[in-house]
């Protein structure tokens, strides 16, 4: 029992995380035919600012100016009983929200003025543009000395640590990403269930043809950059939070690819799915890594290859007898089907 | 004689040395029925595309209900009160018929990003707009196919939706790109005599291209003849079907 709860508190967080990016990335590609290749770049955006923010500002709270990578400040953050995540805890909670808000507009604004002016051109160019900005983002960080190059930043931890019972604040935690992966999903519903959602699935079959029908197709896509890469910013913050530190080389390309499986897996165009599909990787995921840290050396395949293999071999088997993932497309569902209702029996 | 809705000055489309139009100057009159014809390649599709805002003519002006509309955008064109269908219909696959009709309303309040999850401030607009498109697929006989999906239609069906859904808007004028084309003879009369049928009890304004001259001519007030990009007559449909000229470029290429 105990085992199982340790077991399903790490895995919300790292659900929650996988499931916000593909809900955000099912928006774009599921929703309204955009291929983004670079969510990592908007997911590191996220979750550098919230490390740099959180750090700069708890360090100044107990008055040490030292650069946010060296060991004092870890030692001045994070020692345990005396850091500054344990000696002020409202701050530190508070800017544990301020991070999610902050990455929210940050990604989001970045991911609007990247992709305007590429949406115009057409798909292609979208997806490797950011493709690149995702991998010009990771090679600056690792040679930016001020938020720690290679190294990364370390000192943070979960946002309720300062409870001291590490179950009870680590559940906090997976509570809290529940919570908000949840509050993404309901949004993202009722986003696609609107004349809006209209909108994009007639932008995803025929931009032109929706371009004649009055639709500014370029700002409607932009828009859904903005919200897509602001999700992805909120899910980096959890990352931050999760880990306790960030590092550049967490954010390479594979990262990407490894939602777009997800979200192939569950089915493109439905939300549920997307979650679904998170719900797998992560799992597999999480269920190895405790059966590789259990069997040790003895295992003949490194779990990470492993790992890589089953994502294989699902997406393989999904393909052949799913096609359409897990949960196929769902129509969209505004208000117009009760009131053609209301039509037909009135005659 | 009414005055003109849209007026086309001179304009011309240079793609490198192919003058796709080359000084063509035409007007199409408020409330008629407008044919353009010409042989393939003689610039019909590329004038369209110049009224639509497509393209942005290399020389020329195009005014709409005395504005100017060059250079504007497709989507911009449309809000002024300009509807288009294509050569091989374009409509949205994974929309319902209905869906296809309730996109057409422009400025729908619940396709503002901020508004869209809040299903309270549009469900109003979403309703009535459903309801009228549902009386408009009914009076043209499309009742039946309310929540099909469009590619359980006929290609005449089709190609009525795609006009038809203008309707739920204040379109004036509509661009037709060869609505009889792959539809057998006697439904391309049918939807000729309904495309009549709107201009007369609906006022609207017909721009025409087609190639089955023996459909058109039937219905049309008056026809405009491209060839190699310019205007090469016009006239009352059976003045045009009788000038030498015309019948030479259709014939002798």
């Amino acid at each position: 029992m105990e085992f199982l709860i340790n077991f399903i508190i790490s895995w919300l967080p790292i659900f929650a995380i996988y499931g916000i990016l593909s809900i955000s990335l099912n928006l774009e590609i599921g929703y309204t035919g955009m291929a983004n290749f670079g969510k990592v770049a908007f997911y590191a955006i996220g979750a550098y600012l919230s490390a740099a923010l959180t750090m700069s500002v708890m360090l100044s709270l107990v008055g040490k100016s030292v650069p946010l990578y060296s060991i004092e400040a870890v030692q001045a953050l994070s020692t345990p009983g005396t850091g500054a995540i344990y000696t002020h805890p409202a701050a530190y909670v508070g800017l544990f929200v301020l991070s999610l808000v902050l990455a929210f507009i940050v990604a989001g604004v970045v991911g609007y003025f990247i992709t305007y002016p590429t949406l115009r051109v057409g798909p292609a160019f979208l997806g490797i543009t950011v493709l690149a900005f995702g991998e010009m983002f990771r090679v600056f960080m690792r040679n930016y000395e001020p938020l720690g190059s290679t190294k990364g930043l370390f000192g943070l931890n979960n946002p309720f640590i300062w409870i001291g019972n590490p179950q009870l604040s680590q559940g906090l935690f997976a509570l809290v990403s529940l919570a908000l992966l949840l509050a993404i999903y309901i949004y993202a519903e009722r986003f696609v269930n609107s004349p809006l959602g209209r909108t994009l699935r007639a932008i995803k079959d025929d931009e032109v043809a929706a371009l004649c029908l009055g639709k500014h197709v370029p700002r409607v896509k932009a828009t859904v950059f903005f919200i897509a890469s602001g999700m992805a910013g909120v899910a980096g913050v959890l990352w931050t939070f999760y880990q306790g530190s960030v590092q550049p080389d967490t954010f390479v390309p594979i990262l990407t690819f490894y939602v777009w499986a997800m979200v192939i897996l569950g089915g493109m165009g439905n939300n549920l799915g997307a979650l679904l599909g998170a719900a797998v990787f992560t799992l597999v995921d999480r269920v190895l890594t405790f059966a590789a840290g259990m069997m040790g050396p003895s295992l003949i395949i490194p779990p990470n290859y492993l790992r890589w293999m089953i994502v294989g071999i699902v997406i393989v088997l999904v393909l052949l007898f799913r096609p359409e993932g897990i949960r196929p497309a769902k129509p969209i569902k505004t208000p117009a089907w009760e009131a053609v209702k209301e039509v037909s029996e009135g005659g | 004689m009414a005055e003109p809705i849209l007026e086309v000055k001179d304009v011309a489309k240079y793609f490198g040395g192919v003058r796709a139009l080359d000084g063509v100057t035409l007007s199409v009159q408020k409330g008629g029925l407008i044919g353009l014809i010409g042989p393939n390649g003689s610039g019909k599709t590329t004038l369209f595309n110049v009224i639509t805002g497509f393209y942005v003519p290399t020389r020329g002006e195009v005014w709409f209900e005395g504005e100017r509309i060059d250079g504007l955008n497709p989507n911009e064109v449309y809000l002024k009160g300009i509807v288009r269908t294509f050569q091989i219909p374009r409509l949205f696959p994974s929309l319902t018929v209905l869906e296809n009709v309730l996109l057409t309303p422009p400025n729908q309040i619940g396709e503002k990003p901020l508004y869209a999850v809040l299903r309270s401030r549009w469900e109003k607009q979403e309703k009535e707009l459903a309801k009228k498109a549902v009386k408009l697929l009914r009076r043209f006989g499309l009742g039946r196919y309310i929540h099909a999906n469009v590619s359980e239609l006929s290609a005449a069906h089709i190609k009525l939706l795609e006009t038809i859904r203008g309707l739920m808007t204040n379109a004036k004028l509509y661009l037709l790109d060869e609505p009889a084309a792959g539809v057998a003879y006697d439904m391309a009369k049918e939807m000729f005599s309904f495309v009549k049928r709107l201009r007369d009890e609906e006022g609207l304004t017909f721009f025409i291209i087609e190639h089955r001259l023996e459909v058109l001519m039937e219905f049309v007030d008056y026809v405009y003849v491209l060839h190699n990009g310019k205007l090469l007559a016009e006239g009352k449909p059976d003045e045009v079907v009788q000038n030498k000229a015309v019948i030479e470029a259709y014939l002798g290429g």
